[in-house]
């Protein structure tokens, strides 16, 4: 009755997977959509720092990707999300997110204008049946690339330089700017760093080498293979925030009344009311947001993550859901969940509640909060065209 | 000494709802006596050795239903329940292949993607939509069902607690539960997935123990009572307990025991005794007789009321409900002893889920068909089955190297039709047999060296249920899971808080709410309202309080 | 050019739904263009050129608060009616008869099951007495604030149901709640042994169905066809009677009605409805339109962007498989039926000799089959009103039960055959010889009665009639109380609450939310 692993179980490999499991030297997996992607691969620091201070590369293949054409694209894609794609040129991308009936975010992604009625959509969740339901009744095709294209982020203040190195010239590329540079590669300046990068976009069979030549260009650049928990530290800082941790997207969620309106997640810029009808619009004009996304400065040199927010310390009001120590900003960082009434008010009165462990010791400290307006990094050369090389 | 022959309370039947009352009632210092016509206890909950050297849990099989509120309250770990979670399942094709069910997420998109890339896209938010559905309904299975008619406090509460429950869903969601609640199975999951093969897979569950089709309005709510339980707060896991079946009789019976109640085996109750319209005591077919100012029934409403009580004792309305209670067999049971596993050609060699539960359905419209020999008299020429090896994790079922398969068949009518008569008497031995073939037909689609590896086998058709466990047709729910007769509807309406016309004379079997399954929460529901009803004063402790 | 007509509101579909929209609309002082796309009004209930029936044959529900409301009279419909008894036909000659509760045998004895039939009968009926009241408003649920009038009116309304349970007597009440979301088999076989009496009941619970007695909820098939006592009327000079009252009350109230019509699509701007252009090109104002369309092709002639991705996806669930063929039969003679005294030749007479029968029936639909063994409604309407006879001979009407649309290889012209054929084998059972008296027949599938019609997949109700698409859920989620999608767009037909069957209930239901301007 000896019983062995069911090969069809566990993670399976990514387009790069065998230079991943050759640097992975901590061996920290994590699942990604089933792919087994690196948390890290030697020290968390050390690849946060080439992340901002030199160049890094992370794998993005598992995120879903699908492609949407034909003559009615841009319609069903405006039926979808709440923003106007029209203002989303060919060459372009676009940060988008969509809703459901209620007006509860689904999902965040981008947008990516490929060419005349032809776009593909990168997001976090599986989308594929709400696509298709989307283009029921128009015409336009919906496909799965998935498992077809692979990305490559290449982030931090050398990218250029390593793309230049390999001879891809893309000084043209303004932030949100995509173009084929050479037949099956497509290279977007995005990213979720928040800093200088770039993504790079390629058939799942020509992601091996495309890492190789990458590789072989940064190697007088600093370029360093990074897992996600130095992405996630980047994302943070830059304000940017995930599926499934940052707010529950509304297919996700089993408990009644979980999810959020793009204006409690603070996106309320991204909702156009004027372009026509779009999926959750009559529910985002009925309802009123019952709670803010709110980028906080933590007191103290603590991560607040997890911990509970409080009105003046004692009306419990909220929770936070990413917070961590910026090496880059040196400030204590968060995002949380707060009630409406108290988001708002000025001068804030918040408190974390934050628990430590030291040495052995559960310790609770009350944290005084400060909303911060805009991302807590936020360098001009993630924004200079043509991008310095350094 | 005299054996005692008075006590507080006698429980008829020790099913493990029966069981399950008389250890709550047991707990709160109660003497009670529980009575039992086999001469092992159990009920439809029994691991039986049929065959030198196996186990069968002969009637029912898995377990996922039983309230983990109850198990704790009663302790039974302590008595030696352990249930463990099974991997997966599968459904084997005539052509070879096979879709596996994963529990794990990543690797069931995988598998659901190798047949349908949108079913497997679609599947998150169905099972979504399940477990909003199940959180909305737990919370009313270990509540008393309201008489909508009745103006007492107490059914008033229930129903505000209905109420309150249905408007804290929102107006939407309010909607998409009372449209679940209604629609069959088969256009639920038309409406998600386009895979015959996953479909049929999923199907199963909306129809067990049923005299429903896949395409039957309320299938979608009997597929809901599979999924409600959970197994260490995994809703809708299943799995084994170790040993059997019984291992969850034996348990509660031993709970029962220790709190100092009293079993009878071979004890079969002849009638219930009623004077002058209150319940006295229950008299034996060998004579002997047993006194109680409470009596609780673990037999089905129809048994119960029909065959052990005096008809002139209950009013001719009450009776008239009773005879109208819906109780159709429409399942069969093939235990096998194995020599050794059989060969799943089709399975990857280590496949883990050969341990989980198997099935040869290829579509909803061959379940349909399926129920429509049933209605007709006759069972399924391809029988929707059930099948499980639970020899391959559990170690106390077989022999080492041999094991022990649980087939569950459905349909298969109880008043089989021969000669164009429809009788429960047409079940002899040739048509057990015949039956037997049809489904070890069915089950060479997954594993064509069966025959091969059969060293025993029993078949159980609905008139054995019927005869040895007492389940009036063999219906393992002890009555149809349909809307009019779940909630305030069950078993008959007016009398779905557990009691009866006669004082003192109790339901507390699967008859009554919330219905069937090994749940054992109409016994702890029934233990309660007899609590409060009889002994308003008695001290009482954990859920029953 | 001519100026762009303006009206308050567009009605789209002249069948009695959308005629009784027209009406109450116009009455209440709106100005309404009513647009049909047939030459001719009255949809399903369309008559024959020669005034015999064609689609709909029957009156079971025509509801007096229509009529209330049309101004058609405080007492009677301005054509007459009569009530035709039922024939239950049984092979062996023994045929049933019944009128309203009462049951014997066609040759005056006295049936067995009479008073079973008669209880079950009186109980039914006032089961859907009390459930009438629900129909005759938009279902509960609306989102009205809590101390609106129209929200009061509704708990009112809710309160006067609940009330009329509760004077029923505990039992009673108890029963109802039972019995409402039970299955017809069980509840009739349960009082009356199987014969043509319970194949006639359970013929009547699922006639028009995509579903056999079996099915949980067909209890309520029954009930709807109980809302005023249960018995079929014939209109005395034919459907022709019946649309013209309506088109009339409309008309005077001075309601443009404008036939051979059709609405190409329904226009909106900043989601709000604005018009229609018809088929023609021609556009037409209004800042509400109705359509009596089913909710799908209502949808879409709006323009699906306009609507929710989930709405679309519920609109494209509903179910709407029609299931029933309509053949018309000219026979030379009147047919001879054994057992069956001529004066009942006048009858609403029904093959189901049992309940099994007809549970039999359904098999075969299920898997885009035609029954063998059909259920029948026959009525020879000639016999009761010599003006629906017919061109030449006598028109044979005939309900035939199962047909599915999505009949396995299509409607053509074979399997309209084979469906005769099925058909007359199965009357010949019952009067042998009648195959020889037909002189001309035509047979109407599902899919042409959808061509015809716009009725979605055939079906008289638009919907089908099961619980999970009853009340708010009717036709689907978020659209049950009329509104749906761009706001001042209605719908008005028979797959909104509380569904078909000649009756001008959803139609006056539609045009009264209507008037209160939102959903």
């Amino acid at each position: 009755m000896s019983i062995a692993t069911d090969p069809k179980l566990g993670l399976i490999d990514g387009p790069v997977h065998p230079r991943l499991a050759a640097l992975n030297r901590a061996q920290g997996w994590y699942g990604w959509a089933g792919y087994a992607a690196p948390s890290m691969l030697d020290t968390v620091e050390f690849e946060y720092f080439a992340l901002r201070n030199q160049a890094s590369l992370f794998d993005i293949s598992p995120m879903h990707k699908y492609r949407i054409t034909g003559p009615d694209a841009a319609r069903v894609l405006n039926r979808l999300v709440t923003r106007d794609v029209a203002k989303i040129a060919t060459g372009r991308v676009g940060y988008a997110l969509w809703c459901d009936e209620e007006g509860m975010v689904i999902d965040d992604g981008t947008l990516f204008h490929l060419g005349p009625e032809d776009w593909r959509l990168c997001c976090q969740e599986p989308m594929l049946t709400w696509l298709l339901e989307a283009a029921w009744g128009f015409n336009a095709d919906i496909l799965d690339e998935s498992r077809e294209i692979a990305g490559l982020a290449l982030q931090g203040p050398t990218a250029y330089a390593v793309l230049c190195a390999a001879g891809l010239d893309v000084a043209h590329l303004r932030p949100f700017d995509l173009e084929e540079v050479e037949p099956g590669l497509m290279i977007s300046r995005t990213g979720f760093t928040g800093d200088l990068g770039y993504e790079l976009w390629t058939a799942w069979g020509d992601a091996l080498p495309l890492w190789d030549r990458l590789w072989q260009a940064g190697d007088n650049l600093g370029l360093r293979a990074i897992g996600y928990e130095a992405v996630n530290i980047a994302r943070i800082e830059a304000g940017y925030m995930v599926a499934g941790v940052d707010f529950q997207p509304a297919h996700a969620t089993e408990r009644l009344h979980r999810g959020h309106t793009p204006l409690e997640l603070g996106l309320g810029p991204m909702v156009d009311l004027t372009k026509g009808h779009f999926n959750g619009r009559r529910a985002l004009l009925a309802t009123k947001p019952r709670s803010l996304l709110m980028r906080l400065d933590v007191e103290g040199f603590k991560p607040a993550q997890g911990a509970l927010v409080y009105q003046a310390k004692r009306r419990e009001v909220g929770h936070v859901t990413s917070g961590v120590w910026s090496p880059t900003a040196k400030r204590n960082i968060a995002l949380a969940h707060v009630q409406i009434p108290y988001a708002a008010r000025h001068p804030s009165t918040l408190w974390a509640e934050i628990y430590t462990l030291e040495e052995g010791r559960w310790d609770r400290r009350m944290a005084r909060l400060t909303p911060v307006k805009s991302a807590f990094f936020r360098p001009p050369r993630a924004r200079a065209t043509p991008p310095d090389l350094i | 000494m005299r054996p005692q022959s008075s006590f507080d309370a006698i429980i008829i039947g020790a099913g493990h709802n029966g069981l399950t009352a008389a250890a709550y009632l047991a707990r709160a210092g109660r003497q009670v006596l529980v009575v039992e016509k086999n001469d092992w206890i159990g009920g439809a909950a029994v691991s039986r050795s049929l065959h030198e050297g196996w186990t069968y849990s002969n009637c029912s099989y898995v377990c996922s239903l039983l309230r983990r509120e109850i198990v704790r309250d009663l302790d039974l770990p302590k008595y030696g329940l352990q249930v463990i979670p099974y991997e997966g399942g599968a459904s084997f094709t005539p052509d070879g292949d096979y879709f596996a069910y994963y529990s794990d997420h990543h690797a069931l998109h995988r598998e659901m993607a190798r047949h349908s890339p949108r079913d497997a896209d679609a599947y998150p938010r169905y099972a979504q939509m399940i477990l909003r559905q199940c959180r909305f309904i737990r919370p009313f299975l270990l509540r008393d069902a309201p008489d909508p008619a009745s103006l007492h406090p107490r059914d008033l509460g229930e129903m505000a607690y209905m109420v309150k429950q249905a408007h804290g869903l929102g107006r939407r969601e309010l909607a998409e539960t009372l449209r679940f609640w209604t629609m069959s199975i088969g256009d639920l999951l038309n409406e998600h997935f386009e895979s015959d093969l996953i479909k049929a897979h999923l199907a199963g569950s909306g129809i067990i123990g049923t005299g429903l089709g896949v395409y039957s309005p309320g299938t979608a709510y009997v597929l809901l009572h599979h999924y409600m339980g959970d197994i260490d707060g995994g809703i809708g896991a299943w799995g084994f307990a170790r040993g059997g079946m019984g291992a969850i009789s034996a348990a509660l019976g031993a709970a029962f025991e220790a709190a100092g109640g009293t079993i009878h085996v071979g004890a079969d109750v002849a009638q219930i005794l009623v004077k002058e319209g209150r319940v006295t005591g229950v008299a034996l077919e060998d004579g002997r007789e047993f006194h109680a100012p409470v009596v609780a029934s673990n037999m089905d409403v129809k048994r119960t009321f029909l065959t052990h009580v005096e008809r002139a004792a209950l009013p001719e309305d009450f009776t008239r409900a009773v005879e109208r209670f819906k109780i159709r067999g429409s399942s069969a049971k093939l235990n096998i002893a194995l020599d050794r596993l059989p060969a799943f050609p089709a399975a990857p060699q280590h496949a883990s889920f050969l341990r989980g539960d198997l099935h040869v359905s290829q579509s909803l419209w061959e379940l349909e068909r399926a129920y429509d020999d049933w209605k007709a008299g006759r069972w399924s020429a391809r029988p929707y089955i059930d099948m499980l090896i639970p020899s391959q994790i559990d170690p106390t079922m077989a022999p080492p190297g041999s094991h022990m398969m649980t087939v569950f068949v459905q349909y298969a009518p109880y008043d089989l039709a021969a000669e164009g008569q429809r009788s429960g008497q047409n079940w002899t031995d040739a048509a057990r047999h015949a039956l037997a073939e049809t489904v070890l037909d069915q089950i060479t689609i997954a594993c064509p060296d069966i025959r091969d590896r059969i060293q025993h086998m029993e078949v159980r058709s609905p008139l054995e249920l019927e005869t040895e466990v007492g389940l009036t047709e063999g219906n393992i729910f002890q009555g149809e899971l349909t809307f009019d007769q779940l909630f305030f509807n069950r078993p008959v309406p007016g009398y779905s808080g557990y009691g009866s016309p006669i004082a003192g004379l109790y339901l507390c079997g699967s008859s009554a709410h919330p219905g069937g399954g090994v749940m054992a929460a109409p016994g702890a529901n029934a233990a309660r309202t007899i609590l409060r009803r009889e002994w308003p004063r008695a001290p009482r402790k954990g859920y029953a309080a | 050019m001519s100026a762009t007509r303006t009206f308050d509101a567009i009605v789209i579909g002249g069948g009695l739904n959308g005629l009784a929209a027209a009406g109450v609309l116009a009455r209440a002082g709106q100005s309404v263009c009513l647009l049909e796309r047939a030459p001719h009004l009255g949809g399903l209930a369309a008559p024959d050129a020669s005034g015999a029936p064609r689609m709909a044959h029957l009156l079971y529900n025509l509801s007096p608060v229509v009529r209330r409301d049309l101004g058609l009279g405080a007492r009677d419909w301005p054509f007459k009616t009569v009530a035709l008894p039922t024939v239950a036909l049984s092979e062996d000659g023994r045929h049933v008869v019944t009128q309203g509760a009462k049951a014997r045998f066609a040759d005056g004895g006295t049936h067995p099951d009479a008073a079973g039939f008669a209880a079950l009968h009186q109980r039914l009926t006032s089961y859907a007495a009390l459930l009438r009241q629900l129909a005759e408003a938009a279902p509960p649920g609306g989102d009205a604030p809590l101390l609106s009038s129209a929200r009061l009116k509704e708990v009112l309304r809710l309160g006067r149901v609940g009330l009329g349970l509760r004077r029923m007597g505990k039992p009673e009440m108890r029963r109802f709640l039972q019995i409402l979301l039970s299955n017809a088999y069980d509840l009739i076989l349960d009082d009356i042994p199987d014969s043509p009496l319970a194949g006639l009941l359970a013929a009547d619970a699922v006639r028009g169905a995509a579903a056999g007695p079996r099915a949980p909820g067909t209890v309520f098939g029954l009930l709807y066809r109980m809302g005023h006592g249960g018995g079929a009327s014939l209109p005395m000079g034919g459907m022709a009677a019946v649309i013209d009252a309506f088109a009339g009350a409309a008309r005077q109230a001075g309601a443009v009605i404008e036939t051979g019509c059709g609405v190409a699509r329904i226009l909106t701007d900043q989601d709000r409805v604005t018009g229609v252009i018809t088929d023609e090109g021609e556009t037409l104002n209004a800042a509400r339109v109705l359509s009596s369309g089913g909710a799908r092709i209502t949808a879409e002639m709006a323009g699906l962007a306009h609507f929710d991705i989930e709405a679309s996806r519920r609109l494209r669930h509903v179910r709407a498989r029609g299931t029933v063929a309509k053949i018309n039969l000219t026979l030379s003679s009147l047919p001879a039926i054994p057992g069956l005294p001529d004066d009942l030749l006048s009858a609403r007479m029904v093959i189901a000799p049992s309940a099994s029968y007809v549970e039999e029936a359904f098999n075969p639909s299920k898997y885009r089959e035609v029954s063998p063994h059909p259920v029948i409604e026959a009525l020879l309407p000639g016999q009761t009103d010599p003006a629906q006879r017919g061109a030449q001979g006598h028109a044979l009407s005939l309900i035939v039960q199962y047909a599915p649309v999505d009949l396995a290889g299509g409607w053509h012209a074979a399997a309209r055959d084979t469906l005769l054929q099925t058909t007359l084998n199965t009357l010949s059972r019952y009067a042998p010889g009648l195959p020889d008296l037909v002189t001309g027949a035509e047979v109407i599938p599902p899919d042409r009665i959808e061509a015809e019609t716009g009725a979605p997949g055939g079906h008289w109700h638009h919907a089908e009639m099961s619980l999970d698409q009853l009340l708010t859920l009717r036709p689907a989620i978020g659209i049950g109380r009329y509104g749906m999608g761009p706001s001042g767009l209605f719908l008005c037909g028979a797959s909104a609450h509380p569904g078909g069957d000649l009756m001008g209930l959803a139609g006056r239901n539609a045009a009264h939310a209507a008037l209160r301007g939102t959903p």
